[in-house]
């Protein structure tokens, strides 16, 4: 028992103090020693009962800073005895979705005890802005989540620990434990389908099949506590928190107009919105088709962009190649992806600035990736004629080879006859 | 006094080949002898010009013929391969900083070095099959047998020899290639008890390194070179005392054969020039192409083999397992022990049944291995690799709030992985 109230106090004092020093664990791994080490004292009279919310709340982050049972649902926990532990004036019990919200709040909205963290405070300011927020806490509509509908109520963990819920590969799965309900959503007139349309996405692609964390999940979007769907003069912005450049030279562009004055909506015109997809080159004409009547002099525009889209590509695969050749045969490429690199990067730029339809800017560039491309794939044609070349060398090999054999063969047979 | 002076400008010449005559001891003609180069036995008591036109008048057996040419053939491919090893020594750096580079090099930058990669290239697979054929024909026509079972034992190890220089020169390249398929045939070998020691000394590191490398190079260019010279003269030594095998109910002999001097040279002079003039050819058309430069850290999508060996190996490991590599080598290691049970005069395959299933299995094991290795392209990850981050972010379904245990499942290590989706 003086063991357990050791490290109690232990986990009490030095697990901020660990923080503070910057030697805070890593979230990721699971069972550290420092999470062993937590425990609850025995004579703490609510998990004698409630064993399962005892392990559930050992998991979690909020046990290692102190924190226990009384701390949200009040009650006595000294007593041993059903009646007495469930009861004191703060005695709540189970917490409802409203009484939720105001107990985690109540530490959450306090810099003070939350600068050690380095957490923010405008949790619940951010929550009352969202759609959640309006339907729990202004029409009292339960359906909506809470705190602990997406942070769990015990196992309380942050964002960069691999078991949240809220963890960039979970917190999809989060979303859709409502977002997927159809039957759920249909009162609020929200298709149950952008989880699949996501985990199908180049961004749902970026995450879940290559790990990248750059990809944005729902929140990225729409916000965490702040949850809303973007507006249609925002969109753009939206998507141009990371594609800063596609942004800019939407916003150059007609288009951009278009989408300020609210008749586009931004990006998701032609790129969809939770099952956002590259144009394929040969598909950009057929896009802009879409709204654009053919013959008008925009659909025309959307030809020439994806001719010089599609050509671009070809010839940047085409030097890929001559330099896969040449690293085949041996060769040394170093100056020549270099210079490949060139290409690619003005071939990355043709990918942006098609989106301001300035068509110099975009035959300037494709003029350079096909000029740098032409110049690889020659370097490659004439490595390729010197390998031809070295099969030359058998006909001399050939011809030695064969006449060295007859006259031996004819000096054999004279001395064969000879013997005879 | 004008007298010599007359007769020719070069008189000291020809009195300085007269002294050397006369002043030689025959036995010298021996060194050719040992290597390879004539036959029959010197004559001691002739001055050495007489001792050698001797030798070369030596008839060869009546039975003799073009079975026999496949032991000539692999020493031909064999200096072949000296010589073109001797060259690209000039030009090749065993680091694994220079060693990429320095193939490249000697592929595009070097006169005639792509021809002398070739050439080396070539010669080490054709020296396998001219290897492997020369000991089917001792071995099926039951040449092995005594007084011959020294020289049986001479060339397995010879075989073990080549096989070494194969195996040691495949890393030299330092491509993906040659460092994936010596990772895996390493990692497979040291699951096997006996050669683990073997593996892990060979290696030089917990993974395939710039340790590997040097050691690779040292036994490639070092160890072996000597050891291969030494047995080559041996076997040469033997087949001089104890003839070539005669075939059932004949005794050997000389009379009515074909002389060695020029008929015989003549027919070795034609197989030679069309054993280089298809090594040349294979080498113009087929050259090894040249893989991404190894890295420790990625695994090719595809892996290119350019050794008839490495074919087999990878072969037995992903279709029959480390088993199956043990398996092949105990079969070899059985043929090597054969003649010590297999004593009897008898050579016709048809009353001797075992050691003809032997021979079967193992020529005929090779071919279908070979074929089947041949279709593998396929890179398998090292056992030394640590799991990769795909395994390390693998998370439960959902949190386990009633659970105490959250620990994940241990991820399956990425060779257990691999194993199962390879065919």
């Amino acid at each position: 028992m003086r063991l357990g109230v050791l490290l109690l106090v232990s986990a009490a004092l030095l697990g901020p103090a660990r923080e503070a020093a910057g030697l805070m664990r890593p979230a990721k791994t699971s069972g550290s020693p420092q999470q062993q080490q937590v425990r609850i004292d025995p004579e703490y009279s609510c998990v004698v009962c409630h064993t399962e919310k005892r392990r559930a709340f050992l998991l979690g982050v909020h046990s290692e800073r102190g924190i226990r049972c009384h701390d949200c649902h009040g009650g006595d926990p000294t007593a041993f005895d059903r009646e007495p532990a469930h009861s004191g004036v703060d005695f709540l019990g189970g917490l409802d979705k409203f009484d939720t919200v105001e107990l985690c709040t109540a530490c959450h909205s306090d810099p003070n005890q939350m600068r050690q963290y380095g957490l923010p405070v405008g949790q619940l300011a951010e929550f009352r802005t969202s759609r959640h927020g309006q339907l729990l806490l202004e029409q009292r509509d339960t359906n909506a989540p809470t705190c602990s509908d997406c942070h769990d109520s015990h196992t309380i963990l942050p964002p960069n620990d691999a078991r949240s819920n809220v963890y960039p590969t979970n917190i999809v799965r989060t979303c859709a434990r409502c977002h997927q309900d159809a039957a759920l959503m249909d009162g609020y007139g929200i298709p149950g389908n952008q989880v699949g349309e996501h985990r199908q996405s180049a961004h749902g692609v970026a995450l879940f099949e290559e790990q990248n964390f750059a990809a944005p999940t729902c929140v990225d979007c729409h916000g965490s506590h702040a949850a809303l769907p973007p507006q249609v003069v925002q969109i753009a912005d939206v998507c141009g928190q990371c594609h800063v450049l596609v942004r800019r030279a939407f916003y150059e562009g007609p288009h951009g107009d278009a989408a300020l004055a609210g008749t586009l909506p931004g990006c998701t015109a032609c790129h969809s919105n939770h099952g956002t997809e590259e144009v394929p080159p040969d598909q950009i004409a057929a896009t802009c088709a879409n709204c654009h009547t053919a013959d008008s002099p925009a659909a025309l525009i959307g030809e020439e962009i994806q001719d010089g889209v599609v050509h671009a590509t070809e010839d940047l695969r085409g030097a890929e190649e001559a330099i896969h050749e040449m690293v085949r045969a041996g060769r040394r490429v170093g100056d020549i992806e270099f210079r490949y690199e060139t290409a690619h990067t003005a071939y990355l730029q043709v990918n942006q600035v098609q989106h301001n339809l300035n068509l110099d800017v975009l035959e300037e560039l494709t003029r350079q990736v096909s000029s740098i491309s032409r110049d690889i794939r020659g370097a490659e044609e004439v490595a390729a004629e010197h390998r031809w070349e070295h099969k030359l060398l058998l006909i001399p090999v050939w011809f030695l080879a064969l006449s060295a054999t007859v006259l031996a063969w004819f000096k054999y047979r004279g001395l064969e006859k000879g013997a005879r | 006094m004008n007298g010599p002076e007359r007769k020719s400008r070069l008189w000291w010449l020809s009195q300085f080949w007269e002294d050397l005559k006369a002043s030689t001891d025959p036995g010298v003609l021996g060194v050719a002898r040992f290597l390879g180069l004539l036959y029959g036995p010197i004559d001691r008591n002739l001055p050495i010009d007489q001792a050698l036109r001797k030798m070369l008048r030596y008839r060869l057996a009546t039975h003799v013929g073009w079975r026999h040419v496949f032991g000539g053939i692999t020493y031909l491919l064999f200096i072949v391969l000296v010589v073109t090893g001797v060259l690209l020594s000039f030009y090749y750096r065993p680091s694994p900083q220079e060693a990429y580079p320095s193939i490249q090099y000697i592929v595009s930058e070097v006169p005639m070095g792509w021809l002398v990669r070739g050439l080396h290239v070539w010669s080490a697979n054709l020296i396998v099959i001219a290897v492997l054929a020369h000991m089917a024909r001792v071995f099926f026509a039951g040449a092995y047998k005594p007084p011959r079972e020294t020289n049986w034992l001479v060339g397995l190890l010879l075989l073990f020899v080549v096989l070494g220089f194969g195996a040691t020169g495949y890393l030299l390249p330092w491509d993906q290639w040659a460092y994936w398929t010596v990772t895996e045939v390493l990692d497979t070998a040291s699951r096997v008890p006996v050669l683990s020691l073997g593996v892990y000394l060979l290696r030089g590191d917990v993974i395939v390194s710039g340790a590997t490398l040097g050691r690779f190079f040292a036994w490639h260019v070092i160890v072996l070179p000597w050891i291969a010279f030494a047995l080559i003269v041996f076997h040469f030594m033997l087949v001089r005392r104890h003839g070539i095998a005669p075939p059932e109910g004949t005794q050997s002999s000389a009379e009515g054969g074909m002389r060695f001097f020029p008929n015989h040279l003549l027919h070795a002079f034609i197989v030679g020039v069309w054993v280089l003039a298809v090594t040349f050819s294979a080498a113009a058309l087929f050259p090894r192409p040249v893989g991404d430069p190894a890295d420790p850290f990625l695994l090719p999508e595809t892996i290119v083999s350019s050794w008839i060996v490495v074919d087999v190996s990878l072969a037995l490991i992903r279709y029959l397992g480390v088993w199956g590599l043990s398996l092949f080598t105990l079969l070899g290691v059985i043929l090597a022990l054969l003649p010590l049970f297999d004593r009897s005069p008898e050579v016709r395959w048809r009353h001797r049944p075992v050691a003809m299933v032997i021979g079967l299995l193992f020529f005929g094991g090779f071919l279908i291995a070979w074929l089947a290795g041949s279709q593998l392209t396929s890179a398998q990850p090292s056992e030394q690799m640590p799991a990769g981050e795909s395994s390390e972010q693998v998370v439960p379904e959902s949190v386990p709030a009633e659970s105490e245990s959250p620990d994940p499942a241990p991820a399956e290590s990425q060779g257990d992985s691999g194993e199962e989706s390879n065919p």
